[in-house]
This record gives structure tokens, C-alpha cells and sequence, in this order.
């Protein structure tokens, strides 16, 4: 079937199977920051924004994100920077394989969370797993960019 | 000591870095494997589903194998592929590839393969408790000093268990291999972190079909952890099989069920210890370890985690009379393999939880206890080794002072009396040493390239990988502060076999130690010889010398020997030290630990990149917690678990506040680091624990519902 999908304020029309996810139609087109890590919605991974909210990408199917504005950390550009700085400025990138995914939801918690509060932080990256970090490093830098001390 | 930032560290977010599965070749197709579901049998029939044009799809078997069907590193036991017999649940039996990812999927789900089923032990305890099980070379370090006992010397005797324990790397793994028939060369793309392993693992399989493999890692590593020390070599060897038959570059990324299903683990240990301590002078006298290890079906690379395991068995104490066996046991799992700690974590779970043990017996605190046995210099290891610093010690007195150990056990004490929930702290400590054990460095041989360009760029070629501990930025670290030549003028090339020699595997915390010192010492020697002060004006004006390349060469300390045959002699050279405190939170109304802080002080040497470093600690940190505390890779009648759903890893709302000192951080000597962190905060946690609700349990992880079980049943609580 044929979709009509605006990705980072770019319009893109594209043939897709009925059952693929907005994941696979994602990387198919190109935007390979969003990652495959578990194609079972736990590992974060694969994180994009849709209408400004973070979701899981392997969980929703292509054909239901059109009509919507999707965002990936491609789509973010000079916007991403200082998060990219703030958690660089740590030290706590490592393998790097979660680290887009990370970058577009503390993008989207930061237009969200009014009054952030550690927990807060902690509670809205709870869906993004890393295994090198022990996200110390990471919510420090978070935190910083936060304004949270 | 300088934080210099991961040159890979701003692409890496903004996602252009590129990792193995973004990689596309002209004409590729996808491969996946099709493996056992039985744990031991015959394979009687496969059936391939009527309606696919099977002519479409590559399949290859044992039986397409031109070279030999054997893994040919590091134990020389393991099949690729299995021929008429699986011998484990996860055994590959075809490699089968497609233009679509989707046929592909669904072909495959539907083939059929009936086995004669055979007996099989798939449970842990099954395996380790049947010394009929042992295969492989028992090992016996023998230190027995003919002590008599006497009658008053308290016996403390436990078994302790640990799990498995999954990777759980972000990044599955994958391979890329593509067949030249024209130079009759097999390039394979590798996430790995022995890309000179995959070179061998190729070149086995493919025998006199190719003339050589060249192997080159993906730019990303998305984690290992020694995950991708040994699997790789298997999946490599099958891709570049179906490459070979297909003649179209094959592309075989694994999904996260199967990562978790057929690749390797940490190894399950069962380490029963006998203590005997004198009452009067409260020191251990005699200690006699039995450990164990649940290799899974195959040695593969089991033998050196259990070598590295003994060595570490009797933990920070002196000890007269010591006697340690460790032997491998066979399952019908998996082959485990590789992963951060190498037999440590095991080790410690044992003997960290033992000196707790002892220390309630004589009523003693657990550092007072540990204060009167530890080591000391001129103090000696169970292979005779000397002990030639007394840093572990340094390390305890340091974490305890500033944790306020003292201070926090008698509050806790109070507190607990007035509350039903707990608070606890505990202690441990432990060693590692760094890099291959006795004679490995040695036959390692490691090599190193250096090319100084024109313009003064200096470029390194090195088989180690990048897999995210940041070893390139560490390694280009060490060369250029040595001479104090411009970051930028220094690079660690990508790892390809066919330009950076074998400086040897990246793995047992060798990478910054071995080869960073060997780039130091040759820079230095290089300055040296040339007789610059600025390599940059040096090359400046002797143009017609450049580009120079360079061949180094790892060379042995004479005095270090080892005897491989009776675990005798210096086992590592240097070893780094490190102590912990961890403070907890017993919630008694649901059985749960929650960990508020971790305070560790290491003495790693001369920490070459500061941030680098404490990320290392800071993960490593979080692993062992996921261990001690809810990571359950495998339960009875149940089998592995598939995925993040069901293996709970630590999350962000997890974590606990984690403290980290560096000591003695002056040294010239960059010690190994990667591993340790993992290796001792398990036993700390369990120690803290104990401190907190008086309730000894000796097997990982203390998941509510083992806690449950323990007071509801506690002779009866293995679950």
C-alpha cells in the first residue's frame, strides 16, 4: 500500500506492507538514528516523536502515522545540540546505540515537564534502556540541561 | 589524567555514526539461522514448506562446509553447525538467505525438523551437582601447608550459586560478508570484538574456497561486554558460508529473542567453601574451594574463564593452607562464554559472602574482619605468587572511612530496632588481574602499526575494537600526551585485518594496559631515538623520512612466568585493587532491595582519561546490580528468557547514587579497568542485605520472590 508520511517537516510518499511498523518504513527511508533493539516496545531504542511525544517506533504500524508530524533526532538538528552537548560534557556516551533515541526524548520531556524534578527525569527515561552507562553519567548531563540540580 | 572527549561521541547522537544493520551493500540479501529446538538428539527429518519456490533461497549446512566444521578458537570443540546430532536448545543447523527479509521470516517459521529425542540436563543445579558432568582439564592450585587442625577452629561451610547472566548489549549482533571471486577474498563486516578471531572462524569454515578473509569492524559497536568476544566467529563463519554459495554480499543480523536464545552468557558457577578460623587470633587458617562452572555444551572459551576464576577464588586474604579445584561441567544449554569479570564476579559472590559468613560466626564486624586477614606485602597468592603492594588494603580503609561505615552500621542498627523495614551496609573488596593470564600476553604477541604522515598525522592501527569504552579515544590518548603532539594529529584507524596487525583480542581489561603502554613506551622511545621535542617541527624538516611506518612488537617482562600445568608463578602482573560499600533499603512489606549508594575506591593506576574511566566504574557499577538484584536469564521448566519484557535490566529509576575515588593515581603503570567494576559490588549488595534483615542467601539475584521464599522456607529456598 502506498503512504503519505511528513517526517521532520519533509513530506515523503512510499509503498509499504499493511503490517509494517512505523520502524522499518523509518530506517527503509533512510533515517537510520532510529535503532532496532528488541521489536517488543521495552527497549527505547527505537524512540521518534510523533506529534512532539516520544513513542516506540516498532510498535506503531507505518499506516497509522500518517497525518501525523513525525520527528527523529535527523529532524531535530541545531535544536538537539545542546542536549547533545549537555550529555557529552559527561562523559557518558558510550556505545552510542541509544544514544539518538535518548536525545529525542529528553527533547520531548523537556517541552513537557513543566516543574522537572529529579524523579520526574528519571520516571520519563525509564523506557530508554542503556547497558553501558548505568545512565549516571547520562542524567547528570540531563539534569544539567534540565536546570534540575 | 586529562578528559579528553570520545572523538565518536557527537555523531554517535545525532545518529550519523554508523552502525552494522545501517550498512547496506549493492545486491544484498538477508540471511537467518534456523537452530535446535531440542536440547540433545538426532535429527531424524527437515521439511521445508510446500508452497515457497525453494529455489529462491540460499540454504547451506554442514554439509556445504568446505573447510572444517570447528570453531577453531578459543577451545578448539565447537561445530558451526550441527550435522546429524544437536547437542544443545540454540545449536545452528542451516544458514538460510533471501532477497526478503519477509519470505525469509516466514520460510523459515515453517520449517519442520523432527528429532529423536535424547537425555538432556538443561537445569543448572541438574548440571552442576553431577560430577558426572566434568569434561574438560580440571585445575588445581595446591598451596596445602600441612597445618593440623584443632578442635576449637571454627568450620564455616556454604555453597554459593550465581546465574547466568545475559549481555544484554544494545545492539544484537550481526555480520556482513561478501564473497570476491575475483581476488578470492571473503570481506566480512563485523560488530566483534576480535576481529582476528572472525579471521580465523572464516577461514576454517571456508577452507580452500577462499584464499583469505579480511575482516573490518562496523564503525559503531553498539556493547559487548564479552558478548562479542566469541559468537561472532560462529556467525561469521555461516554468513560468509551463504556469501560464498549465494555469490551475493549476505547480511545476518540477529533479532533480540534469538540474541538471547543461541549467544553466549556469563557462566552459572556452583563454589562450595570450607573455612576453618582460629577463634583466639580470628584469622581463616585453611580454606578449601570447590568451584564450578556450567560450561554449557562446548569448552569454546570456558576453560580461561575458569583458569581466571581459581586464580581469583580466595579473595583478598591471606590464608596459610589453601586448596582450590575448578572444573568445568557439561549442559545441554548453550555454550556460555565471555563476559565482563571473566569468573571474578563468581569468585567474589563466593568468598565476599563467606567472609560476612565467618565474620557473624566470631561476631565480628565484617571490616574488622576483614582488616585482620587481608594481605599484605611480602604476603603471598595461592600460586606462590608475592604480593608486592598493599593497595587492597589502602582501598578498604579508604571506602569504609568515607562511606561512614561505622557511623551508618550503628544507625541503621537503631533505626532497625524502631522499624519493620531495614536499612543495611555492606562491604567488599577484590582484585583483577589485568590482562591474558600466566603466559598469554606472552603467546598473545600483540602488534601494533604506526604511520607518521607528512603533515605530522600519526595514525595507529590496532585490532582493538571501539565498543563503546571508548579504547580509541584512550589509545590515541596515551600516544599523543606522551610526546605532546596535537589530539587532532592523532587517530586510531578502523580495525581491518588486511591494514592493522593482530595486537591480539579485545578483552580481559588488556586494551589501555598491553597495548596503550606499548603506543606510551614507543612514543616515547621514538622521541627519544629521533631526538625531537615537537614531532610536528621534527617531520617539518626532514620531510624526505616521511611517511614512516613503524612495527612494534609486545615485549615479555622476563621475570614474569607462569606454570600452566601446576598453577604456579606469576598469574598477572599487575593487578588493579578495589573496595566497596553499598548502602540499602529493605522494603519488608514486598520483599524488595532498593539500592541507594555505591561508594567505590580503586586503584587502577594512572587513570589515563578521567570520565572515561568513571563511566567504566558507573557501568559496570549497574551490571553487577542487575546481577545481584533482578537479572534472571533462566528458570526451571521455563528455559531462557527471550527479551526486555521478561530480563529485567536496571532502568533509569533504578540507579543509585554512586560514589568513585581513584588511589595512587600518580603511578606510571595504566592498570586494567573495564572489568573490575563488575566484579565486586554484587557481594557488597548481598553483604548489605545480610547487614540489614539478618537473612543469609547465598545464590544471585535476591529477587523479592527468593526473599520470600527464604523466610517462608529457608532450607528449601533455590527457586
Amino acid at each position: 500500500m502506498k503512504i503519505t508520511l511528513k517526517i521532520n517537516n519533509q513530506v515523503y510518499t512510499t509503498h509499504i506492507d499493511a503490517d509494517e511498523s512505523l520502524l522499518d518504513t523509518l530506517r527503509k527511508l533512510g533515517f537510520k538514528s532510529v535503532k532496532k533493539g528488541c521489536d517488543t516496545g521495552t527497549c527505547g531504542v527505537c524512540t521518534v516523536l510523533k506529534n512532539g511525544k516520544p513513542v516506540l517506533s516498532c510498535q506503531i504500524l507505518a499506516a497509522r502515522a500518517e497525518g501525523h508530524d513525525i520527528t527523529t533526532v535527523e529532524g531535530l538538528g541545531e535544536k538537539a545540540d545542546e542536549i547533545v552537548d549537555a550529555i557529552v560534557s559527561e562523559g557518558a556516551d558510550q556505545c552510542g546505540y541509544c544514544g539518538p533515541s535518548l536525545v529525542v526524548t529528553t527533547y520531548a520531556m523537556k517541552q513537557e515537564l513543566k516543574d522537572p524534578t529529579i524523579e520526574k527525569i528519571n520516571q520519563y527515561l525509564s523506557g530508554n534502556l542503556c547497558r553501558c552507562s548505568g545512565y549516571e553519567g547520562q542524567l547528570r548531563g540531563i539534569k544539567k540541561y534540565m536546570g534540575v540540580k | 589524567m586529562r578528559d579528553i572527549r570520545k572523538f565518536d561521541a557527537r555523531p554517535k547522537l545525532d545518529g550519523s555514526w554508523k552502525f552494522l544493520d545501517d550498512i547496506t551493500y549493492e545486491g544484498m540479501i538477508y540471511g537467518q539461522l534456523l537452530y535446535s529446538t531440542c536440547h540433545h538428539g538426532i535429527i531424524k527429518k527437515i521439511q521445508f514448506p510446500k508452497d515457497f519456490e525453494l529455489n529462491e533461497f540460499t540454504i547451506v549446512s554442514a554439509k556445504d562446509i568446505v573447510g572444517k566444521n570447528l570453531v577453531p578458537e578459543p577451545e578448539p570443540d565447537q561445530p558451526f553447525m550441527a550435522e546429524d546430532k544437536v547437542s544443545h536448545f540454540g545449536q545452528i543447523i542451516l544458514g538460510i538467505a533471501h532477497p526478503s527479509k519477509r519470505t525469509l521470516i516466514s520460510f523459515i517459521k515453517q520449517i519442520q525438523i523432527d528429532y529423536q529425542e535424547l537425555p538432556a540436563i538443561t537445569d543448572i543445579e541438574e548440571c552442576l551437582e553431577n560430577e558426572d558432568n566434568v569434561f574438560g582439564r580440571e585445575i588445581i592450585i595446591d598451596h596445602r601447608r600441612e597445618i593440623e587442625l584443632e578442635s576449637n577452629w571454627i568450620h564455616s561451610h556454604e555453597i554459593y550459586y550465581t546465574p547466568h547472566q545475559e549481555h544484554a548489549y544494545m545492539e544484537p549482533q550481526g555480520i556482513i560478508s561478501i564473497w570476491n571471486p575475483a581476488d578470492r577474498k571473503m570481506f566480512v563486516k563485523a560488530t566483534c570484538q576480535c576481529p582476528y578471531f572472525v579471521k580465523h572462524a572464516v577461514e576454517a569454515i571456508m577452507g580452500k574456497a577462499i584464499n583469505e578473509a579480511v575482516i573490518e569492524t562496523s564503525e559503531g559497536i553498539g556493547g559487548a561486554f564479552g558478548g562479542k568476544e566469541d559468537f561472532p566467529n560462529v556467525l561469521a563463519g555461516i554468513t560468509s558460508l551463504l556469501a560464498y554459495k549465494s555469490g551475493k554480499p549476505v547480511k545476518i543480523m540477529l533479532d533480540r529473542a534469538d540474541d538471547f536464545k543461541i549467544t553466549t552468557n556469563r557462566h552459572p558457577s556452583r563454589i562450595e567453601l570450607h573455612t576453618y578460623t582460629d577463634p583466639a587470633t580470628k584469622k581463616i587458617m585453611k580454606l578449601n574451594v570447590d568451584y564450578r562452572l556450567d560450561a554449557g555444551a562446548y569448552q569454546t572459551l570456558s576453560p580461561v574463564v575458569l583458569s581466571r576464576g581459581v586464580l581469583h577464588a580466595s579473595g583478598g586474604y591471606n590464608i596459610p593452607d589453601v586448596y582450590i579445584r575448578g572444573r568445568l561441567f557439561r549442559s545441554n544449554t548453550p555454550s556460555n562464554g565471555a563476559f565482563r569479570g571473566f569468573g571474578v564476579p563468581q569468585a567474589l559472590a563466593a568468598i565476599e559472602a563467606h567472609a560476612d559468613k565467618i565474620a557473624s560466626q566470631l561476631n565480628m564486624d565484617p571490616y574488622d574482619f576483614r582488616k585482620t586477614n587481608i594481605f599484605k606485602v611480602g604476603n603471598e597468592f595461592p600460586s606462590t605468587q608475592k604480593i608486592t603492594e598493599n593497595h587492597l588494603e589502602e582501598c578498604l580503609d579508604r571506602v569504609v572511612q568515607k562511606s561512614d561505615y561505622r557511623k551508618k552500621l550503628q544507625e541503621f542498627k537503631e533505626w532497625n530496632v524502631a522499624h519493620k523495614d531495614k536499612k543495611g551496609i555492606g562491604i567488599s573488596m577484590g582484585y583483577h588481574g589485568g590482562g591474558y593470564t600466566g603466559n598469554g600476553e606472552k603467546i598473545l604477541n600483540s602488534k601494533i602499526k604506526i604511520i607518521i604522515e607528512k603533515d605530522a598525522k600519526v595514525k595507529i592501527f590496532v585490532s582493538s575494537t571501539d565498543m563503546g569504552q571508548g579504547a580509541h579515544t584512550t589509545l590515541a590518548q596515551m600516544f599523543f600526551e606522551a610526546i605532546k603532539h596535537p589530539r587532532e594529529k592523532c587517530w586510531v584507524q578502523l580495525p581491518n585485518t588486511s591494514k592493522t596487525p593482530d595486537s591480539g583480542p579485545t578483552v580481559a581489561s588488556r586494551t589501555i594496559y598491553i597495548i596503550g603502554t606499548m603506543l606510551q613506551k614507543f612514543a616515547l622511545k621514538i622521541k627519544d631515538e629521533m631526538g625531537f621535542t615537537n614531532l610536528e617541527e621534527y617531520v617539518a624538516s626532514h620531510q624526505s623520512d616521511f611517511p614512516r611506518e613503524f612495527q612494534i612488537k609486545f615485549t615479555p617482562d622476563p621475570t614474569v612466568s607462569f606454570d600452566d600445568n601446576n598453577f604456579r608463578g606469576t598469574a598477572y602482573k599487575d593487578y588493579s585493587w578495589a573496595a566497596c560499600v553499598s548502602e540499602i533499603y529493605y522494603h519488608a512489606d514486598t520483599y524488595q532491595i532498593e539500592l541507594k549508594k555505591i561508594w567505590n575506591v580503586l586503584d587502577i593506576g594512572h587513570p589515563v582519561n578521567l570520565k572515561i574511566a568513571e563511566g567504566q566504574v558507573e557501568g559496570g557499577n549497574i551490571q553487577a546490580m542487575g546481577y545481584a538484584l533482578t537479572e534472571f536469564f533462566y528458570k526451571k521448566d521455563f528455559g531462557r528468557m527471550q527479551g526486555f519484557t521478561d530480563y529485567s535490566i536496571p532502568l533509569s529509576l533504578d540507579i543509585p547514587e554512586i560514589d568513585i575515588e581513584f588511589i595512587h593515581t600518580d603511578s606510571d603503570v595504566a592498570k586494567g579497568l573495564g572489568e573490575i567494576p563488575m566484579d565486586y559490588p554484587a557481594p557488597a549488595i548481598r553483604n548489605a542485605f545480610h547487614n540489614a534483615a539478618g537473612i543469609f542467601i547465598n545464590e544471585y539475584p535476591l529477587t523479592p520472590e527468593r526473599i520470600f521464599k527464604q523466610i517462608s522456607s529457608p532450607k528449601n529456598h533455590r527457586i
